[in-house]
């Protein structure tokens, strides 16, 4: 994808906390329209970069830059295009979810404050609007938090891990809304994630960090074609198999638990390896395509670590 | 961006979080208590005889004194203040001898500027800054479109409105509460003021006599500029220890030994360039010793001023540089 501005680009960001580097030379660019996510284990550098994303904290080297803006330069310039929630959508709990949205809206231009009725519709907390925060569910003050940080009619948006603490029509729900934001008014998302599932359904792009370097980016069909498909071969006996199977297809694991053999081959390869097992006189039991995920990719590309 | 609303939002936030109701019902309840303490104290004392003919019997000896012409001049200053005021007295019909409303008032400004009003400007100070760490608001409240200096400045803005608030409805509540127990009039009664202690001996050159409330303007406003002092250098401590707990128990051993100080170590002087030596200013202004021999109250004023400076400064500096990773 080629932009003509990038809404937010990273250039080199790194940081460190007392000799321990958290974020190493991280860079990428993010589109209008675009879901961009940020996928890696916790501890791997997503909350540093975002904080440095946002202006809470100062890179030691490298630049943001918002709408072309840079941040460092000219901060609230750059933040009048940003609407955030960074690592837990924490509001005032003894404020109740209208005075929260008013009180930030008091931060923003005149005409933020009109949007409030609007934005509580969006994410259905209409009914709840006057009750304190402290009484919501962390479904809620999720909710409340996008409401919040969308006040400002953002360009871009980032979200800290936002699928934490909903339930599954939660997230759904979530996924749907940024979706929906992307698509209908161009904003371009930035989406922080440990789970890969949620980032696989709700992004175009995609960048995987681990140990604060970004190993691999890249829109999420490219990610996926570049791990091969596979198959998964259960035959008996296992021993045997391998003896046919090894000189076929090259590169072949050792059985998993089940005693199955996870194969990466192209399928032309499959008629013909079933074939010989069963002339050598092993038994299948199921041959399966196995669709290769995000998972698979960052299994590949942190050298089997799992997230 | 405007900076109204942003201060609204810290005046706002103050209000909701309830410590401010606090703080004033704690003014409204001590001040009660020491109001019905005095009020009985007086009541063992009984009643004693018609206090006018005493009051005009004293008058009478003191014109006699002055007649005769035999007292040194410093003296019949002295005299002819106390004709004037017992004079006032007379003609008001007010027991020189009782309180009134007005002194009252006037004596809060003294009695709470030990400690009272310093406290409960702790109270709001600790936990304006560290509050918004301890709640992870600090994060949504610096990724708005304001600079952080402007945050900042608009949570110092609540905070002196806070503090200002407290020391006025602290005197509005002990002037209803004296006036309660003494009687309402008397603002225009004279009161000597401008005493000096030089060496051992008062120096009175300087003292004249104002009307009770100039007096209690002046008191008040030292009383407030001390406290305003105070709550600056517990937002500082906000600022720095980012906990409400820290900032509010340094703030508290800073004053617990202000008031230790003096008293043990009265002739370590270097103590009176500490914040918490010169806090009892409306005190000595009004006339008593003050805590280190040779203070005055424009040196208190300057040594007051300075440190809250300094500490803006540091609070300021701090804030706008310092990563967020609460």
């Amino acid at each position: 994808m080629t932009m003509a501005e990038p809404v937010l680009s990273a250039e080199h960001l790194t940081k460190s906390f007392g000799g321990r580097v958290a974020v190493s030379d991280v860079s990428f660019e993010l589109g209008a329209g675009e879901v961009f996510g940020f996928l890696g284990p916790n501890g791997a550098g997503k909350t540093t970069t975002i904080r440095m994303l946002v202006g809470l904290a100062r890179p030691d080297r490298g630049r943001v830059r918002i709408r072309g803006i840079d941040l460092a330069r000219d901060f609230t310039r750059a933040m009048a295009h940003v609407g955030c929630i960074v690592e837990s959508p924490d509001l005032y709990p003894y404020l109740t979810g209208r005075e929260n949205l008013l009180h930030f809206a008091r931060m923003l231009p005149d005409g933020a404050a009109a949007r409030i009725p609007e934005l509580a519709r969006l994410v259905a907390l209409e009914e709840r609007l006057d009750d304190r925060v402290s009484t919501y569910s962390l479904g809620m003050r999720q909710r409340l938090g996008i409401a919040q940080a969308l006040l400002g009619a953002p360009d871009l948006l980032i979200l800290d891990e936002p699928a934490n603490g909903l339930d599954p029509a939660g997230i759904r729900e979530i996924r749907r809304l940024v979706r929906a934001l992307a698509a209908e008014r161009g904003m371009g998302v930035f989406v922080s994630s440990h789970l890969l599932s949620e980032v696989e359904q709700m992004c175009d792009r995609v960048a995987i960090i681990h140990r604060g370097r970004t190993l691999a980016t890249g829109p999420v069909s490219e990610l996926l074609s570049r791990s091969a498909s596979g198959f998964r071969i259960l035959a008996r006996p296992a021993a045997k198999a391998a003896e046919v199977l090894g000189p076929m297809l090259a590169g072949l694991p050792e059985p998993d638990a089940d005693e199955a053999f996870l194969v990466s081959a192209p399928a032309e390869a499959i008629p013909g390896a079933v074939r010989a097992l069963v002339e050598a006189g092993v038994e299948v039991f199921a041959v399966e395509r196995r669709a290769s995920t995000l998972e698979d990719v960052f299994l590949e590309v942190t050298g089997g670590e799992t997230v | 961006m405007r900076f109204l609303p942003l201060v609204e939002n810290e005046v706002l936030k103050l209000w909701k979080r309830r410590r401010f109701r606090l703080v004033l019902l704690i003014l409204v309840a001590l001040i009660g208590i020491v109001v019905i303490a005095r009020v009985e104290g007086q009541r063992r004392f009984g009643s004693r005889k018609d206090w006018r003919i005493d009051t005009q019997e004293q008058v009478a000896r003191m014109r006699n004194w002055l007649r005769q012409g035999r007292l040194p001049e410093t003296q019949g200053r002295w005299v002819r203040f106390e004709i004037a005021r017992l004079q006032y007295h007379l003609d008001h019909n007010i027991n020189p001898e009782e309180a009134t409303g007005p002194l009252f008032a006037r004596g809060f400004a003294n009695f709470a500027s030990y400690l009272l009003l310093h406290l409960l400007a702790i109270a709001f100070a600790a936990d304006i800054v560290s509050s918004e760490f301890a709640e992870g608001t600090v994060k949504l409240l610096l990724t708005r479109p304001v600079g952080r200096r402007r945050v900042l400045a608009s949570k110092l803005a609540a905070l002196l409105l806070a503090v200002g608030l407290t020391v006025l409805l602290g005197g509005i509540v002990a002037y209803v509460f004296g006036g309660l127990a003494w009687g309402y009039r008397g603002w225009d009664a004279p009161v000597l003021t401008g005493f000096r202690l030089a060496g051992e001996t008062v120096d009175s050159s300087g003292v004249r006599a104002v009307p009770m409330w100039e007096d209690a303007i002046l008191v008040f406003g030292l009383a407030w500029f001390a406290t305003a002092t105070v709550a600056v250098i517990g937002f500082m401590t906000s600022v720095l220890l980012r906990s409400t707990a820290a900032s509010m128990g340094t703030m508290f051993a800073a004053l617990i030994l202000g008031t230790i100080l003096p008293r043990v170590a009265s002739n370590w002087e270097f103590q009176k360039y500490l914040f918490v030596t010169s806090l009892p200013l409306p005190d000595y202004y009004t006339g008593s010793p003050p805590p280190i021999a040779g203070m005055t109250v424009p040196f208190s004023v300057v040594v007051l001023a300075a440190w809250a400076l300094a500490a803006l400064g540091v609070s300021f500096s701090v804030f706008a540089r310092r990563d967020v990773l609460a």
